[in-house]
């Protein structure tokens, strides 16, 4: 499996655009509670958005589940979780070790001029998942595209600013969907925010949600020589 | 004079004499003899130490044999890293045998990837090799090779095969007639007293001016702090292949000479020994 070719229809984010987006996703984080923030790596001033939170991971599920589609599945199986469980909701319907913490990072990829997302999970006793866990927990809209190629999907690699192992889900193939759900030319969709469209394209299948609120976010300032 | 495709034989045939010794709490039936193995500095430590773990294996039971990892004077060595750079970052001025401990236990999980089989170490190469080739050809080149080019590349480096390899690889290494070079040069900066693991910013080789940039050229932009002289010494040895280029080097060169099969330089800032 190989990267797309680069050509005229191809979105590409440079990387100044990309901390202006960042700016303005934290922004509206901030407003909403959504947890996200930007780390700078004093080094080098380059940084990375961050976001840590629970989940719980329900394994069960009963089969008539499974054929539903429709927005309440998915909070069955990805209860976002902002507030420690206390014993009440422990019992009975999840145990501890079906905590799964997630930590997020959206860092910027100059090989490829897209953003990437990495991330990191680990059960509350501090045991990390390992790959085939993370693969098992991708969500079942995604699993026959994972199955057909996982080791261009989601691969285990070393965070490029930590030095740490996290999962990468891949960037090679981010321009081709990102060119397809723009569908117009650069020009067109220069007031998008582009991490807002591509992390709430990319985000669900490694179990990462946007609220909808992000869709209201206000464009990009420009000029009215621009339009 | 000398051509310039030796230089490229020299890389691909360096070797680093090293000796493997087992970790002291891991436990065994009897003794375990340290083992001895030149390890390729092109390659990848997972993917040429089969024998190593074979020997310790022998006088370990099967309930002790988890993960094998390996360490240098207390620091886990990264796999994914080729060993030539592994080597030069930590031990290049140090004596030769290069010491290696061996590890079956308690894998170090916030420092190491996991590598479970070569198919880890043959998707990190290709990985390597495809953003290589996006920084230099915007990934044209590896995208017209088929599937069986690919597995050429990574059989020709597990094999240890030279002509091989090097049959798919010099079209990574070709520019179009009327560019100078590559788009941008692939190399990543290491240096061991860094908190973060590399520095890798894009630089073209050619200037707008049409001069080609060299080693000191990109240091300077991207690395200052590594080459700037303090009191009219150079603090630093900037080395790859276990050599010091010169600083005036055209980086276009070295990017087609003395890359890693991998297609990146991986390039070592050390502290240039004292004495």
């Amino acid at each position: 499996v190989s990267c797309s070719m680069a050509g005229e229809e191809d979105f590409f984010l440079e990387e100044k655009r990309f901390k202006q987006c960042c700016e303005d996703f934290v922004k509206h984080s901030q407003q909403i509670g959504d947890g996200w923030e930007w780390r700078t790596n004093k080094d080098l001033g380059d940084g990375y958005l961050s976001k840590t939170h629970f989940q719980v991971r329900n394994r069960h599920i009963p089969p008539d589940l499974k054929e539903k589609t429709d927005d309440n599945t998915e909070q069955m199986l990805f209860a976002h979780i902002e507030e420690p469980l206390d014993d009440s909701e422990a019992t009975g319907v999840f145990s501890t070790e079906e905590v799964v913490r997630y930590e997020y990072h959206v860092l910027y990829s100059s090989s490829y001029q897209v953003p990437v997302l990495y991330f990191r999970a680990c059960f509350l006793d501090g045991r990390p998942l390992t790959l085939d866990e993370i693969w098992g927990s991708v969500h079942a809209s995604y699993q026959d595209r994972l199955q057909a190629g996982p080791w261009d999907t989601i691969t285990q690699q070393e965070h490029p600013i930590l030095g740490q192992p996290f999962f990468v889900l891949h960037p090679c193939r981010t321009n081709e969907f990102i060119s397809a759900v723009l569908g117009g030319s650069q020009e067109h969709h220069r007031h998008t925010n582009y991490i807002i469209l591509w992390l709430s394209t990319v985000g669900p299948v490694v179990g990462l949600n946007l609220p909808l609120s992000y869709a209201k976010l206000a464009p990009e300032q420009s000029t009215d020589a621009d339009l | 004079m000398t051509d310039d495709k030796d230089v490229l034989r020299d890389v691909w045939f360096g070797r680093i004499p090293t000796c493997f010794t087992l970790y002291q709490d891991e436990i065994t039936e009897r003794e375990a003899e340290p083992y001895y193995l030149l390890l390729p500095r092109i390659s990848y430590l997972t993917l040429v130490t089969d024998k190593v773990k074979k020997h310790f294996q022998k006088v370990m039971r099967q309930e002790e044999v988890s993960e094998i990892w390996f360490e240098y004077e207390g620091t886990p060595l990264k796999w994914h890293y080729p060993i030539g750079l592994l080597f030069d970052l930590h031990a290049s001025n140090t004596a030769l045998p290069w010491s290696i401990t061996v590890h079956f236990k308690n894998f170090p999980e916030k420092d190491l990837l996991h590598c479970h089989s070569k198919d880890v170490i043959e998707a990190h190469f290709m990985a390597c090799i495809k953003e290589a080739d996006a920084l230099k050809h915007k990934s044209q080149v590896i995208n017209e090779m088929q599937k069986k080019d690919h597995k050429q590349l990574w059989m020709g480096l597990q094999n240890d095969k030279f002509e091989q390899f090097w049959a798919i690889n010099r079209k990574l290494m070709e520019y179009p007639p009327e560019d100078n070079g590559f788009r941008y040069i692939p190399f990543r900066i290491y240096q061991a007293t860094t908190e973060r693991p590399f520095i890798q910013k894009l630089f073209r080789p050619i200037a707008s001016g049409g001069q080609l940039h060299t080693l000191g050229d990109l240091l300077k932009d991207v690395c200052p702090s590594a080459v700037t002289p303090e009191d009219g010494e150079q603090k630093n040895q900037v080395m790859i292949h276990g050599i010091e280029p010169m600083l005036e080097t055209p980086i276009q060169w070295l990017s087609e000479h003395m890359s890693y099969p991998d297609n990146f330089l991986h390039i070592s800032i050390i502290p240039r020994p004292t004495d």
